[in-house]
């Protein structure tokens, strides 16, 4: 691997250089601290115990055994447990999760029934194992098909939409596919396993955790508590992996917390892999219904996606399964529906593109089965349906879209056209030979993000931001923002991140990270040069004599999302196409993918090594999601009931190296034309449209058409 | 965890002393046990997952059973390799003796990652427990393995990676052992060592059929320790096949083990293992009598297939399982005998 070092004093653009990670060496040499490096040596360590049912009511703790074991200091339950609010309670869609230990309810497997604290991991772990517990079950509801489960209509994601008549265009059709899709259960599964570690001073909380989200990790543990805002800080400068598991404020980081109240001393926790499964949100299964009308030459006149989705009891988790096919085509008659299911499961969360993850597999997967039917071409098909304005947000020209580029040049890349197109008619030896594609339209998600940039006296600089790295660059593409603008070396900026105590950031989530810090970051450049009245580049001797005999000159800005109707302009989201090559075993099913080509359109490519590392990861969960990966869950009646039977990184199927081919990855389009540094996020459009494209390439090459996911071997025998 | 104490043992004497209860034979091991433990991959595991919890555990690891030697065997055998039980999996697959038996380093070199293959011990490996995850989860009720007459979860619940063969509806347990798959179609025999001496036994008496008691994995009697593999190396072309969903570092969803040798276009000698279908290494017995003597073709293959799998108990999560079997073992005849019609 070769190292790129950019020299900025010249004023040469370092934005969109690959140069490699500044966090790098501390990472390949174990150096870098993660949240539960910097926990404090003499914290007494808890182990969190699950209910065995999942549903009822706790009638009984009985702590004697375990209180009596070795080293125990304490075991909390609901009957001692320091009584706390619940985040965002008043919020009508995105309430944060219960905290644990609040009343004797039972709501899903494995919900947290007591900690257990002791000196040593070892001596909690015993003390857990001693503990007896006893519950008044009632019958849970645990199957999304379950007709006594409670259906929510109400939208919480704003997912459901109605354009034209759907009737009408269905009667204007030539042709309608209908048919189910369904996506299993994934749980994100991060190798570093979540920590949690708190400490009271008073009544000042200091809590380092694994979270996607420091800022409003305090701000939930604050409203909890009822204590002041800068009370409270929340420390997370690296974690072990992310994958949306760290966005929600989870129940174990108020254990840790209420434990340390009760004991008068740190309390740290550390989650065991199969709490990992519930304690930590996973990617909710779905049930989707497409049904595509179109004319013969391929124009779609209807579109309708409904999905159902499961949510857990007392919990929220909006997720937009159809927002993709709200915006991805130019089809004026549409009907996009999302319905929950409230069932007694483990509070699901994000799992990198959720929704889309889901959804796109749905539509991506019936346009092909509608090119099939029409003998369209599926480029082409998707081509003539081309949105040139998001018809999601009235027809407003997009700020920026190459959709049309990526789906050419991946096409291009992986040969399409040499392929034959009949299904089932290549073939090796016992191996069929299969190509298929999908293209991805990802939403934009942008929330307010403030940076405070500090020029010191030396001319350095330092970048200041609560947000969270959690594992895609940030530090490194911030670094490379600020220098470009400032005009200084990669060494010369220092950039500080994951500590809530620092200016307001967004979750590092919703692809929206990378472009809210580095527009926020420019703007703060800008700021701070206006200030010290400079020009765009100063370079480091320029910075140091405007500073002059200060210690340094510091400015903030914030960057915001832009109304469209006033730039007159739909913000976009990323765009991608996938092309798969697929080898399928005619006899043992067994699927191998070949090849897989990623075409993107992220706007201003911030460091072409990290955005194809994005990319690249995410293809790789995306090969999980449409192969592997799958959490499932005891359904039958009886006491196993809403058990996860396979909470365990040895039964929980990962994509490993042998599944995954050497990656190709482009890049195309230009800067966005909406923010100043013209980027897009491209955190998860890289995991989106790999099922469908394997999912349509196992087709080509079997003739078999599999509309549910994982595509295991036993589906195709 | 279960509070244990550790010692470590450096003669085959002391460790079978050390060992007073059937605790290598039962599936689960209680504070009165003491254990054996090798490599630990299976042992540690059972005990983080509160299943087992011995006493003392007892190292082995340390013992002098760590070699590989190739010896003349005695009658037809040509040469047999006597393998140390504390041999590495990943020492296994590359000693030179083992090049050229494919069925052998390829149920190796297939099983696990390249991490536990180097801390995983051939006697372990042999002696591994169950993946089953309801046995696996103290939290479940019902398992005939760890609570004899408590019922049988798995059969009820989410059976996908469990045994066809050998199992009824008391416990579906599924060994997923490669290795041994491979040897007992191999004909290899494990040499005992126990209080009462030592004895050798085919390895396809070692394990006890879960429909004839869950309760029991293996047929050690108490002290019992394997000290090594006798693997008679076969006049025969060999090979082994996996299939999984994963393409690495996954149990078996089916495997074939296959030694043959062809003579004049007729099977003279056949011997068939399989691998995720039985509750014990399966030695497909009635697919080779199909076999044995006759003229190698395709649809042979296909006949003695149907009939090693015509009486599998499945359950909806596994009714693949016999299917994708056969064709697992049609596939590997085909490639091991390279018959082409
Ligand atoms: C994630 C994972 C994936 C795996 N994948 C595969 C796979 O694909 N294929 C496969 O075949 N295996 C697989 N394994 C199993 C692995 O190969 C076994 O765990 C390993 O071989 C056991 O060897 P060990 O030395 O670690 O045994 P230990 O764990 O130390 O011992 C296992 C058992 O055998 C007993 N024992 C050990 N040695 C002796 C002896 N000499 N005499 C008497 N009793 C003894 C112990 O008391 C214990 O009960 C996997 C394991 C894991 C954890």
């Amino acid at each position: 691997m070769t190292t790129t070092q950019v020299p900025t004093s010249t004023g040469a653009p370092v934005i969109g250089a690959g140069v490699t990670r500044v966090d790098g060496p501390l990472k390949v040499t174990g150096a870098v601290p993660y949240a539960d490096d910097l926990a404090p040596r003499d914290a007494l360590v808890g182990v969190l115990v699950g209910s065995t049912v999942a549903a009822g009511e706790i009638s009984l703790v009985d702590t004697s055994d375990a209180l009596a074991a070795p080293g125990v200091v304490a075991v909390l339950t609901h009957h001692n447990a320091p009584a706390v609010i619940r985040p965002n309670e008043a919020s009508s869609d995105e309430r944060a999760p219960m905290p644990p230990f609040q009343d004797a309810t039972v709501r899903f497997r494995g919900d947290y029934v007591a900690l257990v604290v002791a000196q040593t991991h070892e001596e909690a772990a015993h003390g857990a194992s001693l503990l007896h517990v006893t519950y008044d079950a009632t019958e849970p509801v645990v199957d999304l098909n379950d007709p006594r489960a409670t259906r929510e209509t109400d939208d919480p994601a704003g997912a459901d939409s109605t354009r034209g008549d759907l009737d009408r265009g269905l009667a204007a059709a030539d042709v309608v596919v209908e048919a189910d899709y369904v996506t299993g259960d994934n749980t994100n599964n991060p190798l570093g396993l979540f920590a949690a570690c708190a400490q009271w001073d008073g009544d000042a909380l200091m809590m380092w955790a694994t979270t996607q989200w420091p800022f409003n990790t305090a701000d939930c543990l604050a409203e909890a508590w009822g204590i002041p805002r800068e009370d409270v800080r929340v420390v997370c400068p690296y974690l072990g992996g992310g994958f949306g598991s760290g966005l929600r404020p989870w129940p174990y980081i108020h254990a840790a917390a209420m434990a340390a109240k009760v004991v008068d001393r740190p309390v740290r926790i550390v989650l065991s892999r199969p709490q990992m499964f519930t304690g930590v949100g996973h990617r909710p299964e779905t049930v989707q219904r497409v049904r595509l009308g179109a004319l013969r030459d391929g124009t779609l006149t209807a579109v309708e996606h409904t999905a159902t989705i499961p949510v857990a009891m007392d919990d929220d988790n909006p997720e937009n399964v159809v927002s993709g096919t709200r915006q991805g085509y130019a089809v004026e008659h549409l009907r996009a529906d999302v319905d929950q299911v409230r069932l007694h499961i483990s509070p699901p969360g994000s799992m990198r593109a959720p929704g889309e993850a889901q959804g796109n597999f749905g539509l991506e997967t019936a346009l092909d089965e509608l090119a099939l039917e029409l003998g369209i071409d599926p480029v082409e098909l998707r081509l003539r349906n081309y949105a040139h304005t998001n018809p999601d947000q009235d027809d407003l020209p997009w700020s920026s879209k190459a959709l049309d580029e990526c789906l050419r040049r991946g096409a291009e890349l992986i040969g399409w056209d040499d392929r034959d197109p009949t299904p089932r008619s290549m073939r090796e030896g016992d191996q069929l030979i299969g190509y298929g594609m999908a293209a991805v339209s990802f939403f934009y998600f942008q929330q307010p993000c403030t940076v405070r940039v500090v020029v010191r006296r030396d001319g350095s600089a330092a970048v200041h931001c609560a947000a969270m790295d959690i594992g895609t660059g940030t530090y490194t593409v911030v670094t490379q923002v600020a220098a470009e603008r400032l005009g200084l070396e990669l060494a010369d900026v220092e950039v500080v991140l994951g500590d809530s105590s620092l200016p307001a950031s967004p979750p590092a989530g919703g692809s929206g990270l990378a472009m809210a810090i580095s527009n926020a970051t420019a703007r703060a450049v800008t700021g701070v040069l206006g200030d010290l009245e400079l020009g765009s580049a100063p370079g480091r001797d320029a910075l140091s004599r405007a500073v002059g005999d200060r210690d340094e000159v510091a400015a903030e800005a914030t960057a915001d999302k832009p109304d469209p109707a006033e730039v007159g302009m739909s913000p976009s989201g990323a765009f991608g196409a996938k092309f798969a090559k697929v080898r399928v075993d005619a006899d043992l099913g067994l699927v191998r993918v070949e090849r897989l080509v990623s075409v993107i359109d992220c706007g201003q490519v911030l460091n072409e090594r990290t955005a194809r590392s994005q990319v690249v990861g995410g293809t790789v969960g995306g090969i999980g999601h449409a192969l592997l990966e799958h959490t499932t869950t005891d359904l039958h009646a009886g006491p196993q009931t809403g058990r996860i039977t396979n909470a365990h990184l040895a039964d929980y199927l990962i994509a490993v190296n042998a599944d995954v081919p050497d990656l190709e990855v482009e890049f195309v389009g230009g800067p966005d034309r909406l923010n100043p540094v013209g980027v897009k996020g491209v955190g998860e459009v890289g995991l989106c449209g790999v099922a469908a494209a394997i999912g349509n390439a196992v087709h080509h090459a079997t003739g078999r058409r599999i509309r549910r996911l994982p595509i295991t071997p036993d589906l195709l025998l | 965890m279960h509070p244990f104490t550790y010692t470590r043992v450096d003669d085959v004497d002391a460790a079978v002393a050390a060992v007073t209860t059937d605790a290598v034979a039962r599936a689960v091991q209680v504070p009165e046990d003491a254990a054996f433990i090798a490599g630990g991959t299976t042992q540690l595991d059972l005990m983080r997952d509160g299943v087992w919890s011995p006493g003392t555990l007892v190292d082995i690891s340390r013992l002098p059973l760590a070699d590989v030697e190739v010896e003349d065997g005695d009658g037809d055998d040509g040469t047999v390799l006597v393998v140390g039980a504390a041999v590495t999996m990943a020492d296994l697959a590359r000693h030179a003796a083992v090049a050229g038996l494919d069925v052998l380093r390829d149920s190796l070199l297939l099983a696990a990652s390249p991490q536990l293959r180097a801390m995983a011990t051939i006697g372990g490996n042999v002696l591994q427990r169950t993946r089953c995850r309801y046995f696996r989860d103290p939290t479940v009720s019902q398992c005939n393995k760890r609570e004899p007459g408590s019922g049988c979860a798995a059969v009820e619940g989410t059976a996908r990676m469990h045994a066809v063969l050998g199992v009824d509806a008391g416990c579906i347990a599924l060994h997923a052992s490669d290795l041994a798959v491979a040897l007992v179609a191999l004909d290899a025999r494990v040499r005992l060592h126990g209080p009462d001496g030592v004895r050798t036994l085919p390895v396809a008496d070692l394990h006890v059929r879960a429909d004839d008691d869950p309760a029991r994995d293996n047929v050690l009697t108490p002290g019992e320790l394997v000290t090594h593999l006798e693997i008679p190396v076969p006049d025969a072309r060999t090979g082994y096949l996996k299939v999984r969903d994963r393409a690495s570092y996954e149990f078996a969803l089916t495997s074939a083990a296959v030694v043959a040798r062809v003579e004049d276009g007729v099977l003279a000698h056949v011997a068939i293992g399989l691998g995720g279908v039985g509750s014990v290494p399966w030695r497909a017995t009635r697919a080779e009598e199909v076999l044995r003597g006759r003229p190698a073709s395709l649809a042979l293959f296909e006949e003695a297939a149907a009939a090693e799998l015509a009486d599998a108990f499945t359950l909806p999560g596994t009714d693949f399982k016999p299917e994708l079997a056969r064709r697992t073992l049609v596939r590997q005849l085909r490639d091991v005998t390279e018959v082409t019609a």
